[in-house]
């Protein structure tokens, strides 16, 4: 009973992607747009071509391999801080009122503010160095993952955290043991929400001050931009998507699966 | 022999409200080792706050004290029972929520722990059912893994907050059974609030009538061999007497 649904959900998956990509490649063999049409709808096949090329050739010698390594590094690190500080910061503000007070007001107020913004003054404060794309992702996980985390303890019900403190809890005992898991289904809603920004954020601040010092996969698809590189240029958008999806149902789907739908907290 | 429980003018204002309310007004009572107190009253007389009170989790004026000692917020001697199934932490299986406690007063060897777990899950006929998670489990299931879990901290008192008012008829006449063998088996003393005139005469060893405003109306041993059936002698004649005086405490109140 569990096995079918989940079976015809791939499939039903599979057969649309399938459909855009038949779709795709009519209109590139139509050549609706004319003579622009190589450069908008580049063929399947040249693309899965550039694809390839992108991870043997390059660009100026260096594999695609290399500019994705550089970012996944910067982003990983980034993330770890962003997550970290914001389970600090949330747990602080359950502690203390004033403390929620202001860091409520602050998240309100940076959560609003784009992270490529904000990139002329900190390249001014931090210079041109991978330190400014660390900064960059962790502003944007650290206030989504703030507002969720404090809107996941603040909905804890009354009645675990009395059950935790009858049990013999107090303080971060009880913040670890009662609160953290059970806000869980607010925490992986604000990784869900942190990684899309943060990976998001790291693609547009490289494509915008690609760093020398670490290349990432954003300056690459701007290299392939400015080159007219078309082919090359949605080859790296796959690549990107590929590893958005291997997040989502290779990370966050099963940790959501071995938490949250385990303990009946909620359906997939 | 000095009391177990003693509470010395006991007051419990809730000042959220701008007409400041007294729930409790200057309260004495005092609950001997090994009674089973069963608590009626209408709605809004102040049991619940009573009784939460006694678990520490309400601030109040006057004094509490268990075993001569005076309370100062929850412990581990005074263990809730709550009405809300959802009481056992979700993410945790039927014995990790079992062994929470235990764990947090330093038993860390597991034969010990297993030991502990599976005799409470026997005590409320639960065994085998140690690696469920609660969403797998009916009310009553929830509401018996919730007394094993009490009865695992060997508490001094258990206080339960009516905790099967949400059941059916014949769970909830299956689990007072229950707990009145449970009762009679361990040496502990129950505190038990209760709107159901049979559930108190069936279980209490003593029972006590509350007013709105806190006051103790009744407070009478009950009088009934144990084990108690309508057609017990007396029976009539003390679900008559608290029937009365339940509804007497209501009278002119809006309902």
């Amino acid at each position: 009973m569990q096995k079918k649904p989940a079976l015809r959900d791939l499939a039903e998956k599979l057969a649309f992607a399938a459909a855009v990509l038949a779709l795709w490649e009519i209109v590139a063999r139509a050549h609706v747009f004319g003579m622009r049409s190589e450069i908008i709808f580049p063929r399947l096949g040249t693309i899965a071509a550039a694809f390839v090329k992108n991870f043997v050739k390059g660009y100026a010698g260096v594999s695609l391999w290399t500019y994705l390594l550089n970012s996944m590094k910067l982003l990983l690190e980034g993330m770890g801080i962003g997550i970290l500080l914001a389970f600090v910061f949330s747990g602080l503000s359950m502690v203390s009122r004033s403390f929620h007070n202001i860091y409520s007001l602050i998240v309100a107020v940076a959560d609003l503010l784009p992270g490529v913004a904000l990139l002329p003054v900190v390249i001014i404060i931090f210079g041109v160095n991978p330190g400014v794309i660390v900064f960059l992702v962790v502003h944007s996980v650290i206030w989504p993952m703030s507002r969720n985390l404090i809107d996941g303890f603040r909905s804890v019900p009354k009645i675990y955290v009395e059950a935790g403190k009858n049990l013999g809890l107090t303080g971060t005992g009880l913040l670890r043991r009662v609160y953290f898991p059970a806000a869980m289904s607010y925490i992986v809603s604000g990784l869900k929400v942190g990684w899309a920004r943060a990976w998001r954020g790291l693609i547009s601040a490289e494509m915008i001050f690609g760093i020398a010092a670490a290349p990432g996969i954003g300056m690459y698809i701007n290299q392939m931009r400015t080159n007219m590189n078309n082919a090359e240029m949605y080859a790296t958008l796959v690549v990107i998507v590929i590893i958005g999806l291997f997040v989502q149902y290779g990370i966050l789907n099963p940790v959501e699966k071995n938490t949250v739908v385990k303990w009946g907290m909620r359906k997939l | 022999m000095s009391a177990l429980l003693k509470i010395e003018g006991l007051s419990k204002v809730y000042d959220d409200d701008s007409a400041e309310l007294a729930v409790i007004d200057n309260l004495n009572m005092t609950v001997e080792q090994g009674e089973f107190l069963c608590i009626l009253g209408p709605s809004g007389c102040g049991k619940t706050t009573l009784l939460r009170c006694i678990a520490g989790f309400e601030r109040c004026t006057g004094r509490i004290l268990v075993n001569g000692e005076q309370i100062t917020g929850p412990g581990t001697d005074r263990i809730m029972v709550f009405q809300d199934f959802n009481q056992l932490f979700p993410w945790l299986t039927v014995e990790k929520n079992i062994q929470f406690g235990l764990k947090r007063q330093g038993i860390r060897d597991r034969e010990q722990l297993a030991r502990i777990t599976a005799d409470v899950l026997k005590k409320v006929r639960m065994h085998g059912y140690g690696r469920h998670y609660p969403y797998q489990l009916s009310g009553g299931m929830k509401q018996r893994v919730a007394i094993a879990r009490a009865l695992a901290l060997k508490p001094s008192i258990i206080l339960m907050d009516e905790p099967f008012a949400a059941l059916d008829a014949i769970t909830r006449n299956t689990l007072q059974q229950e707990v009145l063998a449970i009762s009679r088996e361990e040496n502990c003393t129950f505190i038990f609030i209760t709107h159901n005139i049979q559930e108190g005469i069936v279980l209490g060893t003593r029972l006590m009538l509350m007013e709105p405003g806190g006051r103790i109306a009744i407070d009478i041993r009950n009088p009934i061999a144990r084990p108690v059936s309508p057609s017990s002698p007396g029976y009539g004649a003390l679900w008559d007497r608290l029937y009365a005086a339940l509804y007497d405490t209501q009278r002119g109140n809006p309902v």
